[in-house]
C-alpha cells in the first residue's frame, strides 16, 4: 500500500486539518509503519461474513412522533459568543 | 470506608456528608496539584451535600458519597472538554443520564478527572493542549495508564469514592491496573451513552472504578438501565449486581487466554499467577483458551474502525456553536482548518487523519468495510469460548506501570500494539473487569477478567474472589 | 453514454415528510419560526448528543415505497455522510447510502413510465441566511429550526426529455405525495437538483444545485438547456439563482469531495418484515389512480373529468362529498370547471382555498332543479370562493330565480325579435350566429335569469325556421 506525501496531504483536507511541512513529513512515516501492520488484515478470510457495525446484535428501536421540550432561543446559543439577532454565526460560504 | 459502610454510617448519622465533603474537597485540591487527577473541582458539591443532608427521605444507594467522572462525560453547568482545548469553556445544558441516576442515588459530583485528549491514549501522557498529565499514584516518574488517568488516579488516593471512566479500547481496565484499583467497563450498552463525548460510537462505554469490586458493583446498578435518549442502550431490567459478591465460585471455569501470560513481562506474569491461584483455591478449574483473531488482528481492527467512527464523531469541533472561538475571518473552510489545527493535539490529529483514511474512497473496502467483517469474527471467538469457560481471564496490560521516558521511547505503532490485550473484549463489546491481584516491586499488577455479554453479575461474583483484600 | 433524446434530465427531489417532529429528536417541524427555537442538543450537534429514529418518517416512507411499486429494502441502515458546512450541525448528515428504502419504483407521467433509482431517508441541514447575499457576506446566519427536519430522496434515472415533462413528473409526484399525506402542499418544501444534458455536447453532465420550489424547478430546467444550446459547456456544478434567474458555475473543478461513508452506529438496524408492509398498504388511503377508475366506472364519469378531479386530492374529495347530493355528472363538471376556473382567476390553488361545501352544494342543488340559471350559478360560484355566504336566501332576497315562466319569456322574446328585425332577417338567411345574438338580447332583459336553451327553443319557435 503507497502511502505519499498526496495521500496524507489529501486526508489532512478532508478532514480540515493544516499540517506543516514537518508534520506531513511525520504522519507520512507513521503511516507507512502503521498501515504495514494494520493491512495484514487483508489476510483473513472473510468470504461469507457479513460486517459488524455494533457488537450486541441490538436492532429495531424507534421512537413515537411526540413533541418534547426545546431549548429555548437563549439557551440553545448560550454557549457560543458567535450570534446575532438570534441566529448562530458562522464563517462565510464561497 | 466501603461504600455500603459508608451510605449506613451516614444514614445512622454517624457521618455528617457536609463535613466530609468538605475534607473530600480539600484533599483533592492538595494531591491534585501534586498529581493532576482533576481537569475541575465542583465546588458546588458543598451546596449538594447541603442540600442532602436536609433531606430525610427517599435516600438512595449512594448517599452522600463523592464520585468523580471522566472530563468526556457530561455535568451540566460544569466545564466538560473531554480534555480538549477544542471545547474550553463549554458547559453542557444537560448531565449524562450516568450521571443524572448517580444524583438520583445522593451521590455528590466532586469533579471532572484528566484524560488522554477525546479518550486517544493508553498511559494518559496525550493530554489536550494546555493539559497537565496525571501522575501515578505509587510513583511520580510512572504514567496512569490512559485513558480514564485521572478517574484512576484520584481513586487510588481517596478512600470512600468511586469514578466513573469511559473505555472504547480499554481505557477503564487500563488505567486501573496501572493505578491498583478495580475498574469495570460493563457490556456495550448496559449504561446509556446520552451525553458521553463519543469517540468510538459503537465502541465507548461508561463504567465504574473503585476500590473494591463490591463498590464498583453499587454504582454500575445504579448507572445503567435503558435509556430513550440513547437508540443503543439496551432494554434489560436493572440488576443488584453487589448481590453476586456473595456467591461462590466453585466449580466455575476460568479459560486464560493463550499468548496472553506468555507475552507479558516476568513481574506481571507473577503477579497475574498469584490471582489465578487464589481462584483455583476457591474451586475454579482452569484452562487454556485460544482466541487467534482476536489476538493476531484485534488491534488492527480495533483501531481502523474506532478511528473512523471518531473522525465523524470529531467533525462537529470546528468553533461554531461551542468551545473554543476564534474571530470568524476567511471562508469557512480556512475557519475550520485554523481553528482544527489550532486546538487538537498531536494524537487526535493523527486518528482523525487515520480513520479518515480507512473510510476513503479507495480504502474503504480494504481497511473500514474489512475491518468490521474482522469483528464478527471476532464476536464469534469470543461467543465460542464462553461455551467453554464462565469467563475468560488474562493480565490486563503486559507490563508493569511504565516510566515517563519508556513511554517517550515507544513508536506510534508501540503505543496502539500496547493495547493487544484490552481491545479484544472492546470490540466485541463484552464486559470485562481489572482486578488489583498483587503488588510487585512496588507497583500493582491487575488481572483481566471478561465474560460473555450482559454478564457483569459472573465478573463481579469472580473478580471479588481475585481481587487483593484491604482493610 | 448512449441516449435516444435530445435532452436528457433526471431529478434529484427532496421532500419534506410532514411528521409532527423531527427524523432524529422531539423537536417540532412545525410552529414558531423565530431563529434557533425548535432546537435541542441533538439537531444542534452538541458534544454528547445522539439521534432517536422516528417511526412515522419511516412509515411515510414506506407509503411512499409502496405507491411507487418500489422494491422495499428488508433493513433500515442509516449512513453518516461527512463533509464540512456551516449549515450542517455535526460535519456529517445522517442519510442512507449502501441500503437505501426503496428502489427501481417509477411514477407514470402521461402514460410514460418514469424509473425512481432509488428513494431513501435522510437528514435536512439548517437553514443559512447570508445577510449581504451569498459570496459578499463576510459571515453567515445559521437557523437551526431545520436542522433534522425528515428528507425523503427520491431520484429519478436520466429519462426525462425535457423541462416541461419534468414539470409533470413534478406534479405527478406532488398529487402522490398528497394523496399519501405524507408532504403538506401548503408549507411542505420541495427542493431539487438536477442533472441537465443535451445531444450538442456529447451529453455533458451538468448538475443544478438547490432549486427550491416547484415553479423554480422548471423555470432552472429551461434555462440550463438554453444555455446548453447556445453556449459552451463544460462538464461541472452549477447553482439557480431564483432573483437573477440564471445558472452559475458553482465551483471550480475542485477536488470530488469524499464523503467516506460509514455506518451509523447510534442508530441500530430497523428490520422492515412483511408483516410491516402489508399493514401500512392496508392504512393506504385510495391513490389517483384508482379513485379515477372509480369514478369512470361507479359514477360513470367521463374519463377527461375524473382525470381532472383526480388530479388533486382536495378536489376529489370535494368532489365525493358534493356528488352525495347533487347529480354526479353535473358536480363534476361544475367542480372542475366553474370552481376551478374560479380558484385560479384568483390565481390561487384548491388547498389554499376554503370551500363552504353546505352553501357549495345548495348552489349546484338550485342549478341541477333549474331554479337559477347556469349564468348566474357562476357569479354566485365566484363570490362564493371569496366570501362563505347563504347562497339560498341571497338568490331569493336579490331576486334571481330563473325565470321559468314561459309566457314571460314569450313577452321578452316577442319584444327582442321586434327590436333586433335585422338579426332575424340574418338568421332567416342562414346565419347561427344571428340567433345567438337575440338570445343575447333576451338574457339582458332577463337579467341573466332565463335559461338559454329554454329562449332559443321559444325564439326558434316564433321565427319559425
Amino acid at each position: 500500500m503507497e502511502i505519499t506525501k498526496q495521500t496524507i496531504q489529501r486526508v489532512a483536507e478532508v478532514s480540515r486539518l493544516k499540517l506543516s511541512e514537518s508534520e506531513l513529513k511525520e504522519f507520512v512515516a507513521e503511516f507507512k509503519e502503521i498501515l504495514d501492520v494494520f493491512s495484514k488484515i487483508d489476510e483473513v478470510n472473510t468470504n461469507d461474513v457479513e460486517p459488524s457495525f455494533q457488537p450486541v446484535g441490538l436492532k429495531n428501536v424507534l421512537r413515537e412522533d411526540e413533541a418534547e421540550k426545546c431549548l429555548t432561543q437563549e439557551r440553545a446559543l448560550s454557549q457560543t459568543r458567535h450570534k446575532q439577532d438570534g441566529y448562530f454565526k458562522g464563517p462565510r460560504v464561497i | 470506608m466501603r461504600i455500603p459502610e459508608f451510605v449506613q454510617a451516614v444514614k445512622r448519622g454517624e457521618i455528617d456528608i457536609v463535613e466530609h465533603t468538605h475534607k473530600v474537597l480539600d484533599i483533592c485540591a492538595h494531591v491534585n496539584s501534586e498529581y493532576h487527577y482533576f481537569t475541575a473541582i465542583t465546588q458546588e458539591a458543598l451546596q449538594r451535600a447541603k442540600e442532602l443532608s436536609r433531606r430525610k427521605e427517599k435516600r438512595g444507594v449512594l448517599w452522600g458519597v463523592p464520585v468523580s467522572a471522566k472530563d468526556a462525560i457530561s455535568v451540566m453547568g460544569v466545564e466538560t472538554t473531554g480534555g480538549s482545548r477544542i471545547l474550553k469553556g463549554y458547559m453542557p445544558l444537560f448531565d449524562a443520564t450516568a450521571v443524572e441516576k448517580l444524583r438520583d442515588e445522593g451521590a455528590i459530583i466532586i469533579g471532572k478527572t484528566s484524560q488522554d485528549e477525546f479518550g486517544f491514549g493508553s498511559f494518559g501522557i496525550n493530554v489536550g493542549k494546555g493539559y497537565e498529565i496525571s501522575l501515578n499514584p505509587f510513583d511520580k516518574r510512572r504514567v496512569c495508564g490512559g485513558s480514564s488517568a485521572g478517574s484512576a488516579g484520584i481513586t487510588q488516593k481517596l478512600d470512600t469514592h468511586a469514578s466513573l471512566g469511559e473505555s472504547t479500547g480499554g481505557s477503564i481496565v487500563n488505567p486501573a491496573s496501572f493505578c491498583g484499583v478495580v475498574g469495570l467497563t460493563p457490556t456495550y450498552g448496559r449504561v446509556s451513552r446520552h451525553g458521553l463525548l463519543d469517540y468510538g460510537t459503537s465502541f465507548d462505554k461508561i463504567g465504574p472504578m473503585a476500590k473494591s469490586v463490591e463498590d464498583a458493583a453499587y454504582v454500575l446498578s445504579s448507572i445503567s438501565g435503558h435509556d430513550k435518549a440513547d437508540a443503543t442502550s439496551a432494554n434489560i431490567k436493572k440488576e443488584a449486581f453487589h448481590s453476586f459478591v456473595k456467591k461462590d465460585i466453585r466449580g466455575m471455569k476460568m479459560g486464560v487466554i493463550k499468548g496472553s501470560l506468555e507475552n507479558a513481562d516476568t513481574l506481571v506474569q507473577k503477579g497475574c499467577q498469584e490471582g489465578i491461584r487464589k481462584l483455583e483455591e476457591q474451586g475454579c478449574e482452569i484452562r487454556t483458551i485460544e482466541l487467534p483473531i482476536t489476538m493476531k488482528y484485534g488491534v488492527s481492527c480495533y483501531y481502523l474502525l474506532a478511528t473512523a467512527e471518531a473522525s465523524t464523531n470529531l467533525a462537529r469541533y470546528c468553533g461554531m456553536r461551542y468551545g473554543t472561538h476564534e474571530e470568524l475571518k476567511g471562508d469557512f473552510n480556512s475557519y475550520f482548518s485554523d481553528v482544527r489545527s489550532g486546538h487538537f493535539g498531536k494524537e487526535a490529529k493523527r486518528r482523525i487523519m487515520l480513520g479518515t483514511f480507512a473510510r476513503m474512497a479507495g480504502f474503504r473496502d480494504a481497511y473500514y468495510l474489512k475491518a468490521a467483517k474482522i469483528r464478527t469474527l471476532i464476536v464469534n471467538e469470543y461467543k465460542k469460548a464462553f461455551k467453554r469457560v464462565d469467563a475468560l481471564v488474562s493480565p490486563t496490560v503486559p507490563k508493569l506501570p511504565l516510566t515517563f521516558d519508556e513511554v517517550k521511547r515507544l513508536s506510534v505503532l508501540e503505543n496502539y500494539m500496547f493495547d493487544v490485550l484490552t481491545v479484544g473484549p472492546n470490540v466485541a463489546g463484552i464486559p470485562h473487569m481489572s482486578v488489583p491481584v498483587s503488588m510487585q516491586k512496588g507497583l500493582p499488577v491487575g488481572l483481566m477478567l471478561m465474560t460473555d455479554h450482559f454478564e457483569e453479575g459472573k465478573l463481579v461474583q469472580i473478580g471479588s474472589k481475585a481481587e487483593m483484600q484491604k482493610q | 453514454m448512449k441516449f435516444d433524446s435530445d435532452i436528457v434530465i433526471g431529478l434529484e427531489v427532496h421532500v419534506q415528510l410532514d411528521t409532527k417532529t423531527k427524523l432524529f429528536c422531539g423537536c417540532p417541524t412545525k410552529g414558531s419560526d423565530e431563529p434557533n427555537s425548535r432546537t435541542c442538543p441533538t439537531c444542534l450537534g452538541m458534544p454528547g448528543s445522539r439521534p432517536v429514529f422516528n417511526k412515522k418518517a419511516l412509515e411515510y416512507g414506506l407509503k411512499f415505497a409502496i405507491a411507487t411499486g418500489s422494491a422495499i429494502s428488508k433493513q433500515l441502515v442509516f449512513s453518516r455522510k461527512s463533509y464540512f458546512y456551516p449549515d450542517l450541525a455535526k460535519n456529517y448528515q445522517i442519510t442512507q447510502y449502501e441500503l437505501p428504502l426503496a428502489k427501481d419504483g417509477f411514477i407514470t407521467v402521461n402514460g410514460r413510465k418514469i424509473m425512481l433509482t432509488r428513494a431513501h431517508l435522510e437528514e435536512d441541514p439548517a437553514a443559512l441566511v447570508h445577510p449581504k447575499g451569498v459570496g459578499k457576506s463576510a459571515y453567515v446566519l445559521v437557523d437551526y429550526n431545520r436542522s433534522g427536519n425528515p428528507l425523503l430522496e427520491i431520484v429519478t434515472e436520466p429519462m426525462l426529455r425535457s423541462p416541461e415533462e419534468a414539470r409533470e413528473f413534478l406534479r405527478e409526484l406532488m398529487k402522490i405525495l398528497s394523496y399519501l399525506e405524507i408532504f403538506d402542499l401548503k408549507d411542505g418544501i420541495i427542493k431539487a437538483d438536477a442533472n441537465v444534458s443535451i445531444q450538442r455536447t456529447g451529453y455533458a453532465r451538468i448538475e443544478i444545485k438547490n432549486i427550491t420550489g416547484f415553479k423554480e424547478i422548471e423555470a432552472a430546467l429551461k434555462y440550463e438547456v438554453d444555455r446548453q444550446r447556445t453556449e459552451k459547456v463544460v462538464t461541472e456544478t452549477r447553482l439557480w439563482d431564483s432573483e437573477r434567474r440564471v445558472t452559475e458555475r458553482l465551483r471550480e473543478k475542485e477536488a470530488e469531495i469524499d464523503y467516506g461513508y460509514i455506518v451509523d452506529s447510534d442508530l441500530p438496524m430497523v428490520e422492515i418484515t412483511d408483516q410491516m408492509v402489508e399493514k401500512i398498504s392496508k392504512e393506504m388511503p385510495e391513490l389517483a389512480a384508482a379513485k379515477m377508475e372509480r369514478f369512470v366506472k361507479e359514477h360513470g364519469l367521463a374519463k377527461e373529468d375524473a382525470l381532472v378531479l383526480t388530479a388533486e386530492k382536495t378536489l376529489a374529495e370535494l368532489y365525493e362529498k358534493v356528488a352525495k347530493h347533487v347529480e354526479r355528472k353535473l358536480a363534476a363538471k361544475w367542480l372542475r370547471r366553474e370552481l376551478m376556473r374560479v380558484v385560479h382567476y384568483n390565481k390561487k390553488e384548491l388547498h389554499e382555498v376554503i370551500v363552504d361545501e353546505g352553501n357549495l352544494i345548495a348552489l349546484l342543488g338550485l342549478v341541477q332543479e333549474g331554479k337559477i340559471t347556469e349564468q348566474v350559478g357562476q357569479k354566485l360560484i365566484e363570490m362564493l370562493i371569496e366570501r362563505p355566504f347563504d347562497v339560498k336566501a341571497y338568490v331569493k332576497k336579490e331576486g334571481l330565480a330563473a325565470v321559468s315562466d314561459t309566457k314571460k319569456l314569450e313577452k321578452y322574446c316577442k319584444e327582442a325579435i321586434k327590436e333586433n328585425s335585422k338579426a332575424v332577417e340574418d338568421y332567416k338567411k342562414g346565419n347561427e350566429k344571428a340567433l345567438h345574438f337575440i338570445v343575447g338580447a333576451v338574457m339582458k332583459k332577463t337579467k341573466g335569469k332565463a335559461t338559454p336553451k329554454e329562449v332559443n327553443e321559444i325564439l326558434k319557435r316564433m321565427v319559425g325556421r
